[in-house]
């Protein structure tokens, strides 16, 4: 394009190039022939032949919104017919995999070897990028799906009465929920104190608690806190987006990768100290509680596991 | 007070659709873009050109106007015309018009 082009050969250039091939010739006679009319038109009414000319083109609009009228191309990412289908998609997407991200990436760095607090931070910036890397990809993959024609024609969303959602008992989900929380809390007071200021005098002169001081050091209570806190993420996202068979599948996979390390640490004696048993007086107790342990584990996780299964079909049900 | 905004909204979505018919009839005689826009205007139906171009195209693509390039004059001009089909489609929205007009009437009768 040269220094010396008019406007209007820029406006036509404009518009023609987001215009498939072989609609350019026709389109650009066309749109030349009508632009040189209404601008003749005006300066038969007196204006000059550049305020003229800007006019007209001021008139036709952005090009590219030009252009984009005459291939009947959307001006928009995601339309109306699938907005709805791609918010239900993505919420599922986040409810689910995000979570079970953040669970396994925690484990995995912190059993190779990193510290609690680098598992976690590494857990929180990879479940970062994978909520943006599945945004990113549902977007793409819907913002195709809106400008392939053929698969826009097959789909018609239909919509009946049967798929409406069961009314939420907001009151009883929250009053579970916040007694969920509270009882973490005390656990984890109970946990830390007797621990700390709960610890006796063991073999060796040193304080010994409850939980072993290889677990203890190792930090594994902070994944043992990563997974309620994931847990309770979860519930309350899959609360909002409903109950399915994804949700609870997801569910099921976290409780699975809590229960199956920490079963395994009690029943082989490694989580609980028998020195500390033996210094309050209760040489069993090391055992006993460590069956405690695990049945509570098992009945909990196990529940919880159920739960989420019961939910997603009584949801189905109601469809 | 309803807001200028909203208003001409909904001006404009009571509209939408008479431009097609009105280009319909108007092109039993054959026309160009900008003789037509002009005369859609002078006719009372208000019109941007950013909107009639494009929609003279899609009219032509379904099978509703024919086009030919008029060389005679000094410049070419794409003519277009309503086809039979145009012709049927026209007699239908007409009638459709009617036919709410009168709907219209009886509702302020019955008021």
């Amino acid at each position: 394009m040269t220094a010396t082009s008019s406007p209007t050969d820029r406006y036509v250039a404009a518009t023609l190039r987001s215009l498939p091939e072989r609609q350019r010739q026709d389109i650009e006679a066309e749109l030349r022939a009508l632009i040189a009319d209404a601008i003749d038109d005006r300066r038969e009414a007196g204006v000059d032949a550049d305020s003229a000319e800007r006019q007209v083109l001021t008139e036709l609009g952005a090009p590219a919104r030009l252009a984009a009228s005459y291939s009947d191309r959307s001006l928009y990412l995601i339309g109306p017919e699938f907005y709805l289908d791609y918010l239900r998609v993505l919420t599922l997407l986040l409810s689910t995999l995000v979570p079970l991200w953040f669970v396994i990436f925690a484990l995995v760095t912190f059993a190779d070897g990193s510290p609690a607090d680098v598992a976690f931070g590494g857990a929180l910036y990879s479940a970062l990028e994978t909520a943006m890397s599945i945004a990113f990809f549902t977007t793409l993959v819907f913002a195709i799906i809106e400008r392939v024609s053929a698969v826009r024609t097959k789909r018609r969303a239909t919509w009946d009465p049967s798929s409406l959602p069961e009314v939420r008992a907001k009151r009883g989900y929250f009053t579970e929920l916040i007694g969920g929380v509270v009882f973490l809390a005390v656990i984890v007071i109970a946990v830390v104190l007797t621990q700390t200021l709960g610890a006796v005098e063991g073999p060796e002169g040193d304080g010994v608690g409850p939980v072993a001081s290889g677990v203890w050091e190792s930090g594994v209570l902070y994944i043992t806190l990563f997974f309620a806190i994931a847990s309770i993420s979860f519930h309350v996202l899959a609360y909002y987006t409903g109950w399915s068979t994804a949700n609870a599948i997801a569910n099921t996979v976290l409780v699975v990768l809590f229960a199956v390390p920490a079963i395994w640490l009690a029943a082989s004696g490694r989580l609980l100290s028998e020195d500390y048993f033996r210094a309050v007086g209760w040489p069993e107790g090391a055992n006993v509680v460590a069956v405690v342990v695990i049945v509570v584990v098992i009945l909990l996780t196990a529940s919880d596991a159920v739960g989420g299964f019961v939910r997603a079909s009584k949801k189905r049900r109601t469809r | 007070m309803l807001n200028e905004e909203a208003l001409a909204t909904h001006r404009q979505e009571l509209r939408r659709g008479t431009i097609v018919l009105a280009c319909l009839l108007l092109l039993s005689r054959p026309n160009y873009g900008y003789a037509l826009l002009d005369a859609l205007e002078k006719s009372g139906f208000e019109v941007d050109a950013n909107t009639l171009y494009p929609l003279l195209r899609r009219l032509e693509k379904q099978g509703l106007l024919t086009s030919e390039w008029n060389t005679d004059d000094s410049r070419p001009r794409k003519f277009y015309a309503t086809s039979k089909e145009g012709a049927a489609l026209a007699d239908t929205l007409k009638r459709d018009w009617h036919d709410l007009d009168s709907a219209f009437l009886s509702l302020k009768d019955d008021s």
